[in-house]
């Protein structure tokens, strides 16, 4: 564990010298944020838009911004590069569990996560958006978040260790990222035509985007919010049992 | 008088990779014993096996065939407890680029059970050691290819290791930061650790080595002093003078011409 932590401190230390890194990941979600809002605000008022709950249409896109936000992690790329330059080997070399060096990187990007959910939610607030299950669901959506940051990292990890390649990471990222768009980003599920909705219920990823977008524009219904948790269980779980796996069979 | 134990030994390590065209024997029954307290050269042509038989012996590498102990410890079945008594400098300083020399050997540390007092106190004698302690909170990426090195040396040291295993600790410097590595291995020895180091370089074998084996396709093809090595060859061709590349070259069965790119003759 404390080889873990120590992993996780450096990740983070790595993460604040890079702030261009991390202001590229807050700079282009929110302007998605306000791109989409200020293309279908007036499509969707909201004294007439059921589906607001009485709020603007930049509440309904905040749950995308979020998970965008979470999905541009740095940390696979760093592993990766650490990989071609060798210092991963020197890790290895060492006597602590190979499993830290991986989770290491996920600690730092679940505080990484906090911080940027956080952030964003906090930004959004003076524009009107507010959290309609108050101060639980605040918490619930900033968990729920960094959770899917961590997720997505694992993942993300998983082809940087199996293609020890930068480029491959890289691409690898683009197979995952139209997963966040298979969603009922835009509007819901319902109101969705027959393919899209049918993608958009098999993709784990609508329900974490529901529950979240529960949280923000309805009291806590826990009908929409456990399925979000269940997927972010779930996937975690798979995550964390192919990191372990790749990195202790790593030759 | 106590015999000590091997600090490194092989016997019959093998190690296959399968390849798209199908199976690369990379090493074939490698037999190896390197003496506590020397310096042991480990020579060889590009290709020949001296990165993965390094790559094994450090636990980094799973062994196909064959068994290893370092410092009497059984790398397969203990390889943790090996990782406690070797340390390791690989090809190229493989070193994070985004942190201070300081937390790298502080980090370092901890990672071997240091608090984190003791972590920081070790990592300021080092830095001290290998001459780094004005760039010690500069980041890595700044250090020239030089200082890397020794930094990397240093990191290699935190734990005071039983072996230190340097892998082409040289390659790619000019011939002042060359010098300054030689210098630092021969203190390191000097001090007790037992050094197994590839190089490409032959006069670095010649001037640092007390022993050395050279590998050639992936097997042991000559194995003693440079001296017993050169004496060996000069008497097998009627008393000629020879050097190390000449022992080098007749154990390989290159020519010179064939030779050259893949060991260099560099002079420090």
């Amino acid at each position: 564990m404390s080889a873990t932590l120590s992993l996780g401190k450096r990740a983070l230390r790595e993460a604040l010298r890079q702030p261009d890194a991390l202001f590229m990941t807050m700079f282009i979600p929110i302007f998605f944020l306000v791109v989409n809002t200020g293309q279908a605000a007036e499509i969707f008022p909201s004294d007439s838009t059921g589906f607001l709950e009485g709020q603007g249409y930049g509440a309904f896109q905040l749950p995308i911004t979020l998970l965008l936000a979470a999905s541009f992690g740095m940390a696979a790329l760093f592993l990766v590069e650490e990989i071609e330059g060798g210092y991963f080997d020197k890790l290895r070399a060492m006597p602590i569990p190979r499993y830290s060096i991986v989770l290491g990187r996920l600690v730092a990007e679940a505080v990484k996560g906090v911080v940027l959910a956080s952030i964003i939610v906090l930004l959004a607030l003076p524009f009107g958006i507010t959290i309609a299950s108050g101060v639980v669901g605040f918490f619930l959506i900033i968990l729920l978040s960094a959770l899917w940051g961590v997720v997505y990292a694992g993942f993300m990890q998983l082809i940087a260790l199996k293609t020890r390649s930068a480029a491959a990471t890289n691409s690898g990222g683009l197979i995952f990222f139209p997963l966040l768009f298979l969603t009922p980003n835009f509007v819901p599920r319902e109101l969705l035509t027959r393919p899209m909705e049918i993608a958009a219920t098999l993709n784990p990823v609508t329900y974490l985007m529901e529950a979240l977008r529960s949280l923000i524009l309805t009291d806590l219904d826990w009908g929409a919010i456990l399925p979000g948790f269940a997927v972010i269980a779930v996937l975690g779980a798979l995550m964390l049992a192919l990191n372990v796996r790749m990195i202790q069979t790593y030759d | 008088m106590e015999q000590r134990q091997p600090a490194v030994r092989a016997e019959q390590l093998v190690k296959h990779y399968e390849g798209k065209e199908g199976t690369v024997e990379a090493v074939r029954g490698v037999d190896l014993e390197v003496r506590a307290g020397e310096i042991f050269g480990f020579l060889g042509p590009n290709g020949a096996g001296k990165s993965t038989t390094v790559r094994m012996l450090t636990t980094l590498l799973s062994i196909t065939g064959g068994r290893a102990e370092v410092a009497g410890i059984d790398i397969a079945s203990e390889p943790d407890a090996a990782r406690h008594r070797i340390g390791v400098a690989l090809q190229e300083a493989g070193l994070d680029p985004r942190q201070t020399g300081r937390e790298l050997l502080t980090l370092h540390g901890r990672l071997f059970g240091f608090d984190q007092a003791k972590a920081e106190a070790r990592a300021q004698e080092l830095l001290e050691l290998v001459e780094l302690g004005e760039a010690a909170d500069r980041v890595i990426k700044g250090y020239s290819g030089g200082m890397q090195r020794r930094l990397d040396l240093a990191a290699a040291l935190v734990h005071e290791p039983e072996v230190l295993f340097l892998d082409e600790p040289t390659t790619g410097l000019d011939p002042a930061s060359r010098l300054t590595i030689w210098e630092e291995v021969r203190r390191i020895n000097g001090r007790g650790t037992t050094v197994f180091l590839t190089t490409q370089y032959l006069e670095e074998a010649d001037q640092l080595c007390d022993r050395l084996a050279i590998i050639d396709d992936g097997r042991i093809v000559r194995e003693g002093s440079p001296a017993e090595l050169k004496a060996e060859l000069s008497e097998r061709r009627g008393g000629e003078e020879v050097s190390l590349d000449d022992v080098f070259l007749d154990a390989t069965g290159r020519t010179r011409d064939r030779a050259a790119g893949e060991v260099q003759e560099v002079g420090a």
